[in-house]
């Protein structure tokens, strides 16, 4: 047990709830140690996972004085519409906004398409009496006593969370205050959110998503959030309790019980931190995150040293998608992991996921049921999984049951062999993940061969040498322990607050008072939230950054703004900055169109003290003799390869093993091609130069 | 595309068959994100595709699904024109010729050869609607000259050096340069990803080997739409329907007369009884006609299938004479060319119902319900034209299905409306609400969706012009299903609303200040007896304010109250009255 002499020794403890699994990580500064635990997650008591998992880790909630946490809780409600009986208040004429939407139609041939579905049916939409022109006057002045009286019918109708959302707010937030005022007197249980304490953007269909979203699952993510504060500060903890926004960034438990939403994809974003943080360890400058486990594969950004964010994101599939709009890590999906099923579609042509065979009945290897193929299979039968090691030997791996599948979804009806079926399936899923990156780097106008690839998540390693070929890329990284790299993490998280205005201008005769005006205003509603957070960041970093556009379009691409700028007033070289990012990002910049400003960014950060990464044993470049656990036949192109099989938990620092090659570990096989090269470094890390020639 | 020397593989044709698609798609989202005018960046009125040397359609990014073939016919045309061997690399091909495309001036068409080396491997193509081309603001037209600027078929670039003359004409022509300016670079940044892409791919799998897969893909597609055909009961189907009016012969109705033969797997949409082009901009050109034989046909064989390719149309025949209203002749105005066809596709699944309930529609509201405006914004003394919508409407039900409500019309797809917000910020407009129509959806067994009411008051004078359709002809019921409300439009001057207009079609319209116009999209129709609607679910629609206490009663025979609370005795009553 770590020892709780002095605030300083004290521990960092994370956990990163996932439907499937908890995941903890630790960081002791006494002993500079970290450590890893893995519990099933226990759906009926979550908390107990956390417990579980925290003393597989070796520690306590009493050792920590820092407890983050990232969840699946609010996705899920979300998802699986598990939320609470929610009304929705809105400006008069739009009680129907929310149900219309943007009238798009994706699936365009589709006469069975379906639209999203609205987190509150009509009957529970209320308008509200009162209305402000686009400049935040008011044209129609609130109607207190009917509000008043729609309260009563909220009463009524048992509803137990309420979502405010009134035309033209972020210009002026007075009426969306007063209705939340007279709400929380007439229903002081209820949950009541506003839309412009989460978004000050223009768009009333994303807002009152946003809003609504947050109403929805706010009582429940209340309830959680409470339930673990409870328990922590009961087992002895008296730390700060801080929770994992969207962005990656911290927030305090209890405004986590307020701004519920903003934790949606919490363990996604964590993982891109945790991938900043070994940049910053490995003095890497660009790198691609990229998180594959059994249903997609993710794939975020770190460029300069940054990771990438997005002012919003769809959340569900395209076409039925509810919108979020909110701050939010740019993370790319695909519908392709370990378990997407390989069939045969009706025309002919062969296909990879997005359909899963997911935990249950899984891959057919998994000898569970399952009888369609998988990627997964695919692999085992290539032998680039040994059947006998999988999660540490719990799972004997069945690859006959692989074998049978695809030969008879895949290779018979399309006249290959097995061999030939399952190397077709392994690149179908690799260029399918290739397409993720892509997303994140090239069609953002980065060249994807300029970047590292960070791999992580179970079947990671297992793919990312296939990837980081079909993209060029020519360094990679499997970091230590890359199923619990969500939780690691967060480890490196700070305290994080963003903000966004609309405010629309011309930049040629933009009054810089008023701009100064608005970024003071946000920035110290930033600082007096890290004011009030319970931890003490080491220094605070306010960023400031402005979404424009050329006069006349509409999509604004957002463009970093140093506060200089704005001092100097200007406009040339915010111009040409602007410029530049529409350069980048779409290949063509027009220097002497008019631009103009649509919302102005801030983004207040609190820089918390940061755990050093802990380093392994020293070895030479020759592995130990103990870590070679056997040779097996691999398949790579068309040639089966004898292959060294590694435990990685027993390589050292400097040691150095070239492909062909696997590098095993409890729940995370890495894969080396014939003509890579991997060097153990200091911290524990495969550090992959890719060779020789395309897959 | 010929048989080519390499054998087809098929797991680098499933590799293909993605990369097309995401090709196809990043020039989407570039085009969408850099366009200066809400028609392409909202409306997404606009389709990029790739296609083969010959002008075979490879792959679509929708856009508008009504111009499935105006890109391949597009190119083809340019193929003609100049012959392959004068196409070179650094070229890029214009035109927004209406008879070509089969739509209207609007629909700037550009198209950039693919070069390997020195031989010609494909095309990537960009038609984007440009907010103005010219012509006149003044209503209705009844040719082709008064709509505006007639580019025929130029070379905009010439071995990579713009041919500046062009840009020049074009400035002169239009009311917004600067606008016209920044789609045109828009376009050209969505043709130049396209080629890159393109490349990029080609260079991977190799020239022979990706033209074996996109032929592979034509095949897969061509095999399926054959399958799914020959599951359609052979014979011949007929259907009716009509259009209000051309515009100019006020009342005058337009029939509309679709004949549907299946013999095998193949099939034969025949409109040669589709009305004669009219006097009034509703025409659009032959091009259009087989486009609304294709859409529909790909709605019932192949509706999920990408990338969208010519393989599926293989086993279809269009038999489209010309001079009829979507095969119009020259000089014949083509400016609201978008709306006819929707019924046209409407009228064939109508036809299809007797053979395939399963798998048709009921009749959908079939207009953009678009309100087009004009004139001076105070705020910045400049000259605007903005509109407003899609207003999206009501779809039909289907046999298993409720129709679904507040969804844009079949000629678009992936097309927003613009927030209010949004207007507001940019225009002297206030949106005085945009809500659901009560009722408004064709009572049936399966319900069809809700129209919009959308009304917009004027902070400025300003004109209006709308040209809706199908107020008259209202979406119909199928197999015992009701018909839905139309579309119309409505005016209110000095606080009183008019709404006795003998159809929808409001041109040049002054609006002062104050007044408003409110555009109203109709519904979808019913699908199947309402009467056999269960009670519960029609007590539900009228509770949520879908369908009133009044029509719950008359047209589902259900009894019930505003909450929903249901009065079981009545309506059995009620119902076995029946």
């Amino acid at each position: 047990m770590a020892s709780n002499d002095e605030a300083a020794g004290r521990v960092r403890l994370a956990a990163d709830i996932g439907g499937t699994f908890t995941d903890i990580a630790a960081f002791n500064p006494s002993t500079g140690r970290l450590h890893f635990g893995k519990t099933l997650s226990t759906p009926d008591a979550l908390i107990d996972g956390i417990a579980t998992g925290a003393a597989k880790a070796d520690t306590t909630f009493s050792d920590a004085d820092i407890f983050l946490h990232g969840s699946t809780v609010a996705i899920n409600t979300m998802l699986e519409r598990t939320g609470a009986r929610t009304a929705l208040l809105i400006t008069e004429g739009f009680r129907d906004i929310y149900e219309i939407g943007r009238v798009n139609r994706p699936d365009a041939y589709n006469l069975f398409f379906q639209k999203h579905e609205p987190l509150v049916e009509r009957a529970l939409r209320f308008e509200v009496h009162e209305r402000l022109f686009a400049e935040g006057e008011v044209y129609k002045p609130l109607d207190e006593d009917h509000v008043r009286s729609t309260c009563q019918r909220l009463r009524a109708e048992g509803v137990d969370a309420v979502a405010i959302l009134l035309l033209h707010c972020y210009a002026n937030p007075a009426h969306e205050l007063r209705v939340r005022e007279i709400v929380e007197e007439e229903l002081p249980n209820a949950f009541v959110s506003t839309s412009h304490e989460l978004s000050q953007e223009y768009r009333e269909f994303e807002r009152c998503s946003t809003v609504v979203a947050n109403a929805y699952i706010g009582p429940r993510v209340e309830s959680y959030i409470g339930g673990i504060n409870d328990r922590i500060r009961a087992d002895g903890f008296d730390g700060s309790f801080l929770v994992v926004q969207s962005t990656g960034g911290l927030y305090d438990g209890e405004q986590a019980q307020r701004q519920c939403i903003r934790m949606l994809e919490s363990g996604p974003a964590a993982g891109v931190i945790g991938t900043q943080a070994l940049c910053d360890a490995l003095g890497m400058q660009n790198a691609i995150a990229f998180d594959m486990g059994g249903t997609t594969a993710k794939a975020g950004v770190i460029h300069h040293g940054e990771a990438l964010t997005t002012g919003s994101a769809l959340i569900g599939g395209y076409e039925r998608a509810l919108p979020i709009q909110i701050a939010m890590m740019d993370i790319f999906e695909v519908g392709t992991g370990g378990g997407s099923i390989a069939r045969i579609a009706d025309e002919g042509g062969l296909r990879v996921g997005p359909q899963s065979a997911g935990a249950q009945p899984g891959p057919a290897c998994h000898g569970q049921g399952g009888t369609e193929p998988t990627v997964t299979d695919a692999n085992v039968l290539l032998g680039r999984l040994s059947p006998d090691r999988f999660l540490g030997g719990e799972m004997e791996l069945d690859v006959g049951a692989a074998e049978a599948a695809i030969a008879d979804k895949v290779g018979s009806p399309l006249g290959l062999g097995v061999v030939e079926a399952a190397q077709g399936i392994l690149r179908i899923a690799v260029t399918a993940m290739s397409h993720a990156v892509k997303a994140v780097t090239t069609e953002r106008g980065l060249d994807a061969g300029d970047f590292a690839m960070v791999a992580y998540g179970g079947a990671g390693p297992l793919h990312a040498c296939n990837i980081a070929r079909e993209m060029g890329i020519r360094k990679l990284v499997i970091p230590r322990s890359p199923g619990h790299f969500s939780a690691f993490g967060m480890l490196f998280s700070d305290l994080r607050y963003d903000y966004v205005r609309s405010r629309f201008m011309r930049l040629a005769d933009a009054d810089f008072a008023d701009i100064e005006a608005v970024y003071a205003e946000l920035e110290a509603e930033g600082l007096a939230e890290i004011e009030k957070a319970s931890v003490n960041p080491e220094r605070v970093v306010i960023a400031r950054g402005a979404d424009m556009r050329y006069v006349g379009q509409e999509h604004a691409v957002t463009v970093d703004l140093s506060p200089d700028l704005f001092e100097k007033k200007d406009r040339a070289g915010i111009k040409e900055r602007f410029d530049a990012v529409h350069d980048l990002r779409y290949g063509t910049c027009a220097p002497q169109e008019r631009s103009e400003i649509v919302s102005l960014r801030v983004t207040v950060t609190g820089m918390l003290e940061k755990p050093s990464l802990e380093k392994i044993e020293q070895g030479v470049a020759t592995p130990p003799p103990a870590a070679h656990t056997g040779n097996r036949s691999v398949r790579f192109g068309g040639d089966a390869l004898e292959t060294a099989t590694w435990n990685r938990m027993t390589l050292a620092a400097g040691n150095r093993i070239d492909g062909p090659a696997l590098i095993e570990e409890h729940a995370s096989t890495t894969v080396l091609h014939p003509g890579d090269t991997c060097e153990v470094d200091a911290f524990g890390n495969l550090v992959i130069s890719i060779g020789g020639p395309a897959s | 595309m010929n048989a080519s020397p390499v054998k087809s593989d098929p797991v680098i044709t499933e590799i293909v068959r993605n990369g097309v698609i995401a090709i196809t798609e990043e020039m989407k989202s570039n085009l969408m994100r850099t366009a200066y005018n809400m028609i392409i960046y909202e409306a997404l009125d606009f389709t990029v595709g790739l296609f083969t040397p010959k002008g075979e359609t490879i792959s679509i990014g929708l856009g508008l699904p009504m111009f499935i073939r105006g890109m391949a016919e597009t190119i083809r045309a340019k193929l003609e024109h100049y012959g392959a061997d004068n196409i070179r690399p650094g070229d890029i091909l214009l035109t927004n010729d209406a008879y070509i495309t089969g739509s209207h001036l609007n629909h700037l068409t550009f198209t950039q050869p693919i070069f390997l080396d020195d031989e010609l491997i494909g095309f990537a193509c960009c038609m984007a609607h440009w907010p103005d081309i010219g012509g006149t603001l003044d209503g209705i037209t009844t040719d082709i000259y008064s709509e505006g600027l007639q580019l025929p078929i130029v070379k905009y670039q010439r071995e990579g050096v713009v041919n500046e003359e062009i840009v020049d004409i074009i400035k002169a022509n239009v009311r917004l340069p600067d606008r016209a300016m920044g789609d045109l670079r828009a376009q050209l940044t969505a043709i130049g990803t396209g080629e890159r892409r393109y490349l990029e791919l080609v260079e991977r799998y190799g020239k022979d080997q990706v033209a074996a897969s996109i032929s592979d893909i034509m095949d897969q597609s061509e095999r399926a739409a054959r399958a799914r055909t020959l599951s359609i009961p052979d014979g011949v189907y007929e259907a009716e329907s009509y259009m209000d009016d051309d515009g100019v012969s006020i009342s005058d109705r337009i029939p509309i007369k679709v004949r549907v033969i299946v013999e095998g797997d193949e099939m034969t949409v025949d409109l040669s009884d589709v009305a004669a082009q009219v006097q009034g901009f509703y025409n659009s050109g032959i091009t259009t006609g087989h486009a609304c034989s294709q859409v529909a046909f790909k709605c019932i064989t192949s509706p999920t299938d990408y990338p969208i390719n010519d393989g599926s149309f293989r086993n279809l025949n269009a038999i489209v004479p010309p001079g009829r209203v979507i095969s119009a002749v020259k000089p014949a105005p083509m400016r609201w060319w978008m709306t006819f066809p929707m019924t046209i596709v409407d009228t064939v699944f109508k036809a299809l119902t007797p053979a395939i309930p399963e798998r048709t529609i009921a009749g959908h509201h079939a207009d953009l319900v678009i309100g087009m405006l004009n004139g001076i914004n105070p705020k910045t003394n400049e000259f605007y034209i903005a509109f407003i919508g899609p207003t999206g409407g009501g779809w039909g039900a289907k046999q298993s299905q409720d129709g679904v409500s507040a969804t844009v019309c079949i000629n678009d797809g992936d097309t927003h409306n613009s927030p209010a917000e949004q207007l507001e910020a940019k225009y002297p407009l206030l949106i005085e609400n945009y809500n659901l129509r009560e009722d408004s959806g064709g009572p049936g067994e399966f319900r069809g969706g809700l129209g919009c009411e959308n009304t917009v008051q004027a902070r400025a004078d300003l004109m209006l012009n709308a040209q809706v359709e199908r107020m008259h002809c209202k979406p119909w019921g199928l197999n015992g299903g009701m018909e839905a409300a139309g579309n119309t439009v409505v005016l209110r001057a000095d606080g009183t609303w008019k709404e006795d207009y003998p159809n929808a079609k409001l041109l040049t319209a002054r609006i002062r200040e104050g007044d408003a116009f409110a555009v109203r999209s109709g519904g979808g129709g019913g699908f199947g007896d309402p009467r056999r609607r269960p009670a519960e679910t029609v007590a539900d629609d009228v509770r949520q304010g879908y369908v009133s206490v009044e029509s719950a009663e008359r047209d589902y025979g259900v009894v019930c109250n505003a909450a929903g609370i249901l009065d079981a005795a009545a309506t059995e009553k009620a119902r076995s009255g029946v």
